[in-house]
């Protein structure tokens, strides 16, 4: 027995980061919206209050935050020979399920992705030729330019209060910001946050090393901040537990306490919590989608929901599941290369060396989820020539911290023991020594990194299960091993008592232990309908009047954490509807 | 040893309440609004607007702990405090020296001029 309801301007699936951008965006836009949230409320001060946050059992181990995979997970493999298995526990990524969604738990870091990828494969082939790029990479240029985000990027930086130190103001480098950047239109709203001793000592050796240390930008408010739409931010306390935990402090940029309050208050706006969107229904001739199917989670009630507007705004593996549910677009076919729902599924690779230091004391209980310091020498560096190491992309590295937990992070030199007393006597003697020089690297698209639907196994629902096909390629492992190469020449000119060398990612990947929460591709946009799913503007070849928001729409994934262009794109979304489609629905750009 | 801390720990909290002086008579209230920043992500002044921290309205010649519908710390409640100028000058100075185990993620106002400025904003601006 299925509930028909109202009809409604707009149905978002998922309230996050970009559900709530768009919420509040469209509600202030005269817009009846309504949003679908598949997890409970949550608010800082009934959740993320002390002492209660602090629960690293609570939070880490069982996951509290995220999505619970008895209910839904996917299949993994890593080639098409193998047979997927369902993956039962959180492990390498971690999708967020609450109000707010993974913009509860992440930890800040917010960049602008920069022209090398959006042209990326327009890039390397002028300047290194076609044959460069191997044939079954599959980059395509994005069909947006930086400059055409720069306002978008500006607006998400100064909603999520990111302290940071900009590197190039109107085409003018500054000095101790990241002189690799694009050109922006003015500097972040905050100071970047104070350094710890672990950011500074790597600042001094990058230095010596010729390269351009800065500050990481992250949102955690550097000092108390009001932003452009009200919403008032403590400063960072540097409690030590930021990624995988809500703020205590309303110090960490999170649209549970900025855009989703904004849009509760308008009488435009309805949230529903523990609404599962299970189909996204069409009209006859497939033209048209005509709103959503959900299941209240509580009590199993069924609804459809009709909507002038869909907008698919969940985690990003789900908004592809989302769409091959529903049967809109082509599903993807790795082997003849046809379809596009499900294709350039990407992930980041990365590589980490563990220095310990006798005698000093870092204190890492004690940071904010962005106390690094970076180089983008061999990232957003174009400067930098692959020709010599023959791969294509980039990779990031940083000094610092990022959230070293007060149980789980267990710093031993190798050789020690994993357990019992002589392990008991290497964490006491080296916990306080040690710290990280970590390397994040893109990942181009391949050819057979893709999604589908399962053959087998199926959610709670009784709906196939997403699967995900994925291996690191050739150039990820030559690009994690030259990594690896720089990461220990900056430690070994450190001189550590002891050091944990960096090793390139070279293993077939599995979904233990974490590695990253950002998973991209699926439904990625483009400049036409045959290689892509959505328009420039987040909008569907097929169905003109849905919209697809999220890490999803990457046709590939680079260094650089995802947020920051998740959150301009929503914001560039958001004016696309209201000032365009609104007044003369259609396709926003002809095929 | 743990009685020779605490009274090292009590010492040291009392040279520094004594260096920071009494609270000062002397504050700025247009400046201590913008002292308030520090306290607005979480605090509000309307009367019964708990946030993350309770509602200020009101604080002055309120008991610690003593609004019904906020969920206070222990310690807090235990602390025996009433909120005068004085007491959240001194509180405010070094919030987990004064109450320690207290729930407020905040780590302290050091500055003596910009405490009395925020005191002073309160006064007004709590009632």
């Amino acid at each position: 027995m299925t509930t028909q309801l109202k009809e409604v301007d707009v149905v978002i699936v998922g309230l996050g980061w970009t559900g709530g951008i768009l919420s509040k965006e469209l509600t202030e836009a005269g817009l009846k919206v309504v949003a679908l949230e598949r997890g409970a409320p949550r608010s800082s001060e009934n959740d993320y209050s002390l002492p209660n946050i602090r629960d690293e059992l609570r939070y880490v181990v069982r996951h509290d935050l995220m999505q619970n995979t008895a209910r839904d997970t996917i299949t993994v493999r890593n080639n098409p020979r193998q047979e997927a298995l369902p993956m039962r526990r959180l492990g390498s990524f971690l999708p967020g399920e609450v109000v707010g969604g993974s913009g509860v738990h992440w930890s800040g870091h917010t960049w602008r992705w920069t022209d090398m990828e959006f042209k990326v494969r327009s890039n390397y082939e002028e300047r290194y030729g076609k044959q460069f790029i191997p044939d079954d990479m599959t980059i395509q240029d994005w069909g947006i330019t930086c400059a055409e985000l720069e306002p978008y990027y500006d607006k998400f930086e100064y909603t999520a209060a990111v302290s940071g130190k900009a590197g190039n103001i109107g085409g003018q480098i500054l000095s101790g910001g990241n002189p690799f950047e694009a050109s922006r239109a003015r500097d972040y709203p905050l100071p970047p946050l104070t350094p710890i001793l672990a950011s500074e000592m790597f600042n001094g050796a990058a230095r010596n090393a010729g390269y351009h240390p800065f500050p990481r930008p992250s949102a955690n408010a550097s000092q108390p901040y009001t932003n452009p739409d009200g919403s008032k931010f403590g400063g960072c306390q540097y409690c030590g537990y930021c990624q995988r935990f809500g703020c205590e402090a309303n110090a960490k940029g999170s649209p549970h306490m900025t855009v989703i309050p904004i849009a509760m208050r308008n009488p435009n706006f309805e949230l529903r919590t523990h609404s599962w969107v299970t189909k996204v229904l069409k009209d006859s001739d497939g033209k048209r989608v005509t709103g959503v199917s959900y299941t209240n989670v509580l009590n199993g009630e069924e609804f459809e929901q009709p909507a002038t507007i869909v907008l698919l705004c969940a985690y990003a593996i789900n908004n592809v599941h989302l769409m091959l549910l529903s049967g809109i677009g082509a599903p993807y076919d790795p082997v003849a290369q046809k379809g596009v729902i499900g294709k350039n599924y990407c992930y980041q690779t990365g590589a980490a060396a563990t220095l310990f230091f006798e005698g000093k004391y870092f204190n890492p209980f004690m940071n904010a989820g962005g106390s690094n310091t970076t180089i983008d020498d061999f990232n957003t560096n174009w400067a930098f020539d692959r020709a010599p190491h023959d791969f294509v992309g980039g990779y990031n590295v940083s000094g610092g911290f990022n959230t070293p937990l007060p149980i789980g992070y267990r710093p031993v030199p190798s050789g020690t023991p994993q357990w019992g007393s002589e392990w008991k006597r290497a964490t006491a003697k080296w916990y306080q020594t040690a710290m990280v020089i970590n390397a994040s690297g893109s990942v181009m698209a391949n050819r057979f990194n893709c999604y589908d639907l399962d053959p087998t196994y199926r959610n709670a629902f009784g709906q196939p299960l997403m699967r995900m096909t994925f291996d690191y390629q050739n150039n990820e492992h030559k690009m994690g091993r030259h990594a690896a190469e720089v990461i220990n020449d900056i430690a070994k000119s450190m001189n550590p008592t002891r050091l944990n060398p960096a090793s390139a990612r070279t293993d077939p990947w599995t979904v233990v232990p974490y590695q990253s929460t950002h998973n991209t591709g699926g439904t990625i946009m483009g400049t036409n309908p045959r290689d892509s799913a959505l328009n420039k503007y987040l909008q569907s070849w097929d169905c003109h009047n849905l919209f697809v928001v999220g890490a999803n729409v990457f046709p590939h994934n680079s260094s650089y954490n995802p947020t920051g262009p998740v959150g301009a794109l929503a914001y560039w979304t958001a004016d696309a509807i209201k000032n365009r489609y609104v007044k003369n629905p259609g396709p926003l750009v002809q095929a | 040893m743990i009685d020779a801390i605490r009274t090292t720990a009590a010492a040291a909290l009392l040279m520094t309440l004594l260096l920071a002086g009494a609270a000062r008579a002397d504050g700025d209230a247009a400046r201590g609004e913008a002292r308030f920043q520090d306290c607005a992500a979480c605090h509000r002044l309307e009367a019964g607007a708990n946030n993350v921290g309770p509602s200020l309205h009101g604080i002055f010649s309120r008991k610690a702990g003593e609004l019904a519908d906020f969920r206070y710390s222990p310690a807090i409640k235990r602390s025996g405090i009433t909120w005068t100028p004085e007491t959240l000058d001194k509180f405010i100075t070094d919030p987990q020296a004064v109450v320690p185990a207290n729930r407020m993620p905040y780590a302290g106002m050091v500055d003596a001029s910009d405490r009395a400025d925020l005191i002073e904003y309160l006064s007004k601006a709590s009632r």
